[in-house]
């Protein structure tokens, strides 16, 4: 071979490697992680979002304000539309951002005051059990509905957030402990407190949710601020807006969706000013009635109202609620105390997503006038006056991650969990936001790995044959 | 079995580290001094190499499979090493089999590139290594400016797959047909 021909086929070899190595580097990561609805799966854009809050309390009250950036208000959860003739719901949900744009935006705060361990060092992780509604993998929700307990007593429909030792094998939503084990559980602290403002069904009438988990997400015991505005029977609406105090009898559909609907105007139907609905009232193409009514909330779902007005400006929620501090419901509620230490995880959604399209939180430290992460400060009167000082939180997209994987063998982790090492000894926000969606891509991505793990291998060793022959025989080392 | 490959590891990152800084002395340099190094290169490669293998192995039993293949980290860490080993094979193969005509023209700086990208390569291998027992640097950053996430598996695109075993046929033949040139 001639110098000129070893030098040529050098170089070709050298650029095929490189070009190789380069066309990997280029394109890691892309052609898998895309969104799948038949699988339940939908990423979104933004992976992290901002949250800041803000804690004070009186001898009465406990207050929390959040402020989070939201590309617009999601002041609407569902609604029915007039359409050729007939009521149709918008807003049933789907993976991701609702088509339509409808799904209200909430902010949740799960609350513990340590009768809950593992609470404080995995937040809301330990609350997703198996089979929960949303994952690509869930219950079947006949199956739920047919649980003696879970669906004939409790009339859940789908699996929703539970702790773990309401079951007695993690690996098995069904296997819930006996109904005398969750009393005693839930009357020992083990449930958490789950503050839960929507901007929908609660906060036009400035109050907000206030549910529990324990062996599922329930609500507090009491009546809630929410019902339904649809007759299935008469496939109509129960109820309609009062043309005499409002002026009119609907919305209309395109102001619904174009966001053009004042967050001041009456765009909810609130029970005792609502009027029958008239079905032959007139209706025309594209008016619009809610499919929720809003009404005043009793016994332990009371508990918990809007301070002042939640109010979405400038591209930002600014919620304040308000509770007291010894509801007098301890099974419902975490009683708070002066000088207590208590966790907190808070979650939002917002752009019209539901279920789990969410941003969460990990868990942080609640001091009442004492240290933590957040710190509640103490103050005289009704009314808390906020500074400039917030607890920044950043917030991220979960993916699909359960405990019973995170106890398991597919996550190396599980040692130290069983050690009792808080999630934030090995994981940060940073990292998080990645695991969430490759665990939802966990079968393919390791493929695709392995693939790659393999060409690269073949890539290197043909190089080394290539570059070995075209050098000169062996004259000695 | 961690705490005896975070032991093996020193070993084929001492040898490979100093085996960079022999073919990159050699490459600028045809001194006395810089031939006698270059004698040390094939059985420093090769206990690099053995102690290299070694220490994969060991690092393969420390987590199940079924672990360590689910885990980002892990993976990129298994990856990265799998191509470390790989690479500092075929350094010390065309070294062992050329002796000392790899430095010779041209070849003797693409010696010393491929020195500096396995450099590269062992202290991404390291740095992953290092991320998974909690002990972190600004390597990662580094590789995050440059376009990879370490918190995201490192795979590539079908289209990508199939382009790299297009190219490693392609690396066969052109060796296939320098074997025939050089008879």
């Amino acid at each position: 071979m001639s110098k000129s021909q070893q030098r040529t086929g050098l170089l070709a070899a050298l650029a095929l490697f490189g070009g190789g190595l380069l066309l990997t580097w280029v394109t890691h990561g892309t052609g898998t992680v895309k969104d799948d609805p038949a699988r339940n799966i939908s990423i979104p854009k933004e992976l992290t979002v901002p949250l800041q809050v803000q804690a004070a309390y009186n001898d009465t009250n406990m207050y929390f304000r959040y402020r989070w950036p939201a590309p617009k208000p999601g002041i609407f959860h569902d609604v029915v539309v007039f359409e050729g003739g007939k009521w149709v719901r918008k807003g049933k949900g789907n993976p991701g951002t609702e088509k339509d744009g409808m799904h209200e935006d909430r902010v949740a705060m799960m609350l513990d005051d340590g009768g809950v361990p593992e609470f404080s060092r995995y937040g809301g992780y330990m609350t997703i059990g198996s089979g929960i509604a949303s994952f690509t993998e869930h219950a079947k929700d006949d199956a739920v509905k047919a649980h003696p307990y879970l669906g004939k007593k409790l009339k859940q429909e789908e699996v929703s957030k539970y702790l773990p030792e309401t079951r007695t094998d993690q690996n098995d939503w069904s296997s819930v402990q006996s109904e005398e084990t969750l009393k005693a559980q839930r009357a020992a602290g083990y449930f958490l407190d789950l503050w839960h403002w929507r901007g929908h069904r609660s906060n036009p009438i400035n109050m907000s949710d206030d549910q529990v988990i324990a062996e599922a997400r329930l609500g507090d015991s009491g009546k809630s601020a929410s019902g339904g505005n649809w007759d299935d029977q008469k496939k109509q609406p129960k109820f309609m807006f009062n043309q005499d105090s409002t002026g009119y009898k609907s919305l209309k559909w395109v102001d619904v969706k174009e966001g053009k609907i004042s967050q001041e105007s009456t765009y909810f139907l609130r029970e005792g000013e609502a009027v029958a609905f008239d079905p032959a009232a007139g209706w025309v193409e594209g008016d619009t009635l809610p499919r929720r009514t809003l009404r005043k909330p009793e016994g332990s779902m009371a508990d918990i109202a809007v301070q002042g007005k939640g109010r979405w400006a400038d591209g930002y929620w600014d919620v304040t609620l308000k509770r007291k501090l010894d509801t007098g419901h301890p099974l419902d509620d975490k009683i708070l105390k002066d000088r207590g230490a208590y966790s907190v995880a808070f979650a939002i959604h917002r752009s019209a997503t539901g279920t789990r399209w969410h941003y969460v939180s990990l868990p942080f430290s609640l001091g009442l006038g004492r240290p933590g992460d957040i710190v509640a400060n103490k103050f005289a009167g009704d009314t808390p006056k906020w500074g400039d000082k917030w607890t920044e939180l950043e917030l991220f997209y979960p993916g699909q991650v359960s405990w019973p994987h995170l106890n398991s063998k597919t996550h190396a982790g599980a040692a130290y969990i069983r050690k009792g090492q808080p999630v934030t000894t090995h994981h940060s926000v940073e990292q998080l936001k990645h695991y969430g969606i490759e665990s939802e891509f966990a079968q393919q991505i390791r493929l695709q790995w392995l693939l790659t793990l393999l060409a690269g291998v073949a890539l290197i060793a043909t190089f080394g044959f290539a570059f070995n022959q075209l050098l000169k025989r062996k004259q000695g080392v | 079995m961690a705490p005896y490959h975070v032991v093996l590891v020193h070993f084929p990152i001492a040898l490979w580290m100093t085996a960079t800084l022999v073919i990159l002395f050699r490459a600028v340099s045809d001194s006395p001094a810089a031939k006698l190094f270059d004698r040390a290169l094939v059985p420093l490669l090769s206990i690099g190499l053995a102690s290299g293998v070694l220490a994969f192995a060991v690092g393969l039993m420390v987590w199940p499979w079924e672990t360590i293949s689910a885990s980002a980290l892990g993976r990129n860490h298994v990856l990265t090493a799998s191509w470390t080993v790989t690479y500092w094979a075929v350094i010390l193969y065309v070294r062992w089999c050329r002796g000392e005509t790899v430095w010779d023209g041209m070849s003797r700086w693409v010696k010393a590139g491929l020195a500096i990208l396995g450099c590269g390569l062992l202290g991404i291998t390291g740095t992953l290594g290092g991320h998974l027992v909690g002990i972190y640097t600004d390597v990662s950053t580094g590789l995050r400016m440059l376009g990879w996430d370490v918190y995201t598996t490192y795979y590539a695109p079908d289209y990508t797959l199939i382009t790299l075993v297009v190219i490693s046929v392609l690396l066969v033949g052109i060796g296939l047909w320098a074997r025939r040139n050089a008879r």
